[in-house]
């Protein structure tokens, strides 16, 4: 960062007229906008690469593979050899590759909803609207003539959505993919929460209102860099 | 708050007129979106709803759990191998060539006892191990076309080996999986009286309505050097040869059942089953195992539990999950969002070390 940036960031630190605190006035949705103003340590978050790293990268692909390993040994050992509904029918490849599509599409929908920090209505609209538009598809495709969908003819709606089995496998699967993530977010957040997180739970508590705990937060959070107008500080003390 | 075309009001000069009118704001259109201002909720995962949820989904998996064990154990199964017993004891040394002669005496007959009372439907299926219904080129070798409808009949370029005979007249129908099909038959009798076998509705009702033609007819099926399988009566329509539809639908796994029929009788407990078994499939020279199954069923299907005991287990773990977060609560209660819990602030100098 330059220095006439850091410039800026410093004066709105510390300089004490405008040290402050949201106007209480202000609309409740404006909160990140706030938060800049009364954090703007926030950005370093992004300047630091704390939000990419490896560590990061390689938990998600792990946390992928395990979801992938689960959702197949289940579904295949729990559609294994008896029948799989009351009519004694038998699941072969097709409804396999059903119901395993069908927990693929829930735990990455449900993942993104877990994830997910700051809930629009877009992204209601695009997670759920996924899951319902994968329904939609196996019946739209599933009702074309076999000659252009071939095994996936009424393959949802005559052999699958009757099957409590078929729904029992959906949720058990489903969950017990989330587990783990949902384990690792409540533990990350509850023990070594990041600045933002930080941030977002002091202004859902109402703490963002006294500056005195602002101030707090702020002056501890400062971590010791090389560079940047920590840097700066240290060795100016005075300068500010 | 259209802002383009209005002058910048940070400063500077003012220019010409003429220039004034070209000058065009840089400063971007405003919309709820872009200033990521839009109406949101922003949970957050709070102590209380991590032991919430898994309490929540503790209490709905345990009893799901049981409610399917239960209804699994329910089930009255009877497995009974029979590959290795039918073979006589002459040729139990060479199976292979006993199960190949055309003149050896493939009848065998077996008796077992009903443990409890089988309610009916009870549904007979033979199951057979370490046969790769899966494999890439077999699950390939068929042609629907042809099944479908007589018209498609000479549609046979995805059948290869088994599309046409010496003399390139096409096979109906045609393809590996219809060439393997499985072809024991088992006849059963309870105190000397027959139980008759349902043979109807065996197989899916799309398969048999819409992708087994009613007018397509077996041709030149089994007429090569190499039998693999069953042979079809040639004057009945595809649609109405349920084993077939019942074989054609390729398994997912390399042991399988497959349903042969439906004892609409009930079986009562201490029963003595006598089966007459025809072993004419030859699982023997790449080590398949055959079995019969009889089976009853429940709203879950047939006899396995591995559903209900995964609900418990995961539904206890979830359990056991919520009270070690409500123990870590109660013991180390930590304001929420309080930094001096950070390990990089336990240090009381701070950063001035």
């Amino acid at each position: 960062m330059s220095i006439v940036k850091q410039d800026w960031l410093v004066r709105n630190e510390l300089d004490p007229n405008r040290l402050a605190c949201p106007n209480p006035k202000a609309d409740v949705n404006q909160d990140n906008i706030q938060n800049l103003g009364v954090f703007p340590l926030l950005y370093q978050e992004g300047v630091q690469n704390v939000l990419l790293s490896w560590f990061q990268f390689l938990g998600w692909a792990f946390n992928g593979v395990l979801n992938a390993i689960l959702i197949f040994f289940f579904c295949s050992r729990a559609m294994e050899h008896p029948a799989f509904r009351k009519g004694g029918e038998v699941a072969e490849f097709e409804i396999l590759g059903t119901v395993m599509y069908t927990c693929i599409v829930w735990v990455v929908n449900c993942q993104i909803a877990l994830s997910t920090n700051y809930f629009t209505l877009k992204n209601h609209c695009y997670i759920w609207g996924s899951i319902i538009s994968w329904y939609i598809f196996l019946l739209a495709y599933g009702a074309m003539n076999p000659i252009i969908s071939t095994t996936a003819y009424k393959v949802f709606i005559e052999a699958c959505a009757p099957a409590p089995s078929y729904w029992l496998l959906t949720l058990f699967v489903v969950i017990t993919s989330l587990i783990p993530y949902f384990t690792y977010r409540s533990i990350q957040l509850w023990f070594f929460p990041m600045y933002h997180q930080m941030v977002q739970w002091i202004s859902k508590d109402g703490q963002s209102d006294d500056p005195q705990y602002c101030q707090m937060v702020r002056q501890r959070l400062l971590r010791p860099t090389t560079v940047g107008y920590t840097a700066i500080w240290r060795q100016h003390p005075n300068a500010f | 708050m259209s802002s383009r075309g209005a002058a910048s009001s940070s400063g500077g000069p003012q220019l010409g007129t003429s220039d004034s009118s070209k000058r065009i704001s840089k400063k971007p259109k405003y919309s709820r979106f872009t200033q990521q201002e839009l109406p949101a909720c922003k949970p957050i995962l709070t102590p209380g709803w991590v032991i919430a949820t898994f309490i929540a989904v503790g209490i709905v998996f345990i009893p799901i759990g049981l409610a399917s064990l239960f209804a699994s154990q329910r089930v009255v199964e009877i497995v009974h191998r029979y590959d290795e017993e039918c073979v006589p004891p002459i040729f139990s040394g060479d199976q292979l060539a006993f199960i190949q002669s055309s003149i050896t005496n493939k009848t065998c007959t077996k008796n077992f006892t009903v443990p409890k009372q089988m309610k009916g439907p009870v549904y007979v299926y033979y199951q057979l191990d370490n046969f790769y219904q899966n494999h890439r080129r077999y699950v390939k070798s068929r042609s629907d076309k042809q099944l479908r409808s007589k018209a498609g009949e000479l549609d046979i370029s995805t059948c290869k080996p088994e599309a046409t005979t010496g003399n390139n007249s096409p096979i109906v129908p045609c393809g590996l999986i219809a060439w393997s099909l499985f072809n024991d038959t088992y006849g059963f009798s309870v105190k000397n009286k027959v139980l008759n076998v349902s043979k109807k509705n065996i197989a899916w009702k799309s398969d048999q309505e819409h992708k087994f033609g009613s007018d397509v007819y077996p041709k030149n099926f089994q007429s090569g050097g190499l039998i693999g399988g069953g042979k079809l009566n040639a004057s009945i329509p595809l649609s109405e040869q349920e084993d077939l539809i019942v074989w054609m639908r390729t398994a997912a796994l390399p042991t399988f059942r497959k349903l042969y029929g439906k004892i609409e009788t009930d079986l009562e407990a201490n029963d003595e089953i006598t089966v007459v078994i025809q072993n004419n499939y030859n699982t023997y020279s790449f080590g398949g195992r055959k079995r019969l199954v009889l089976s009853t069923t429940s709203w879950i299907g047939g006899k396995n539990d591995f559903l209900g005991i995964a609900y418990l287990t995961v539904g206890g773990f979830c359990i056991f999950l919520a009270i070690g977060f409500l123990l870590l609560y109660v013991i180390k209660p930590r304001p929420l969002g309080d930094p001096a819990f950070l390990s990089w602030n336990r240090n009381p100098s701070g950063i001035m070390n």
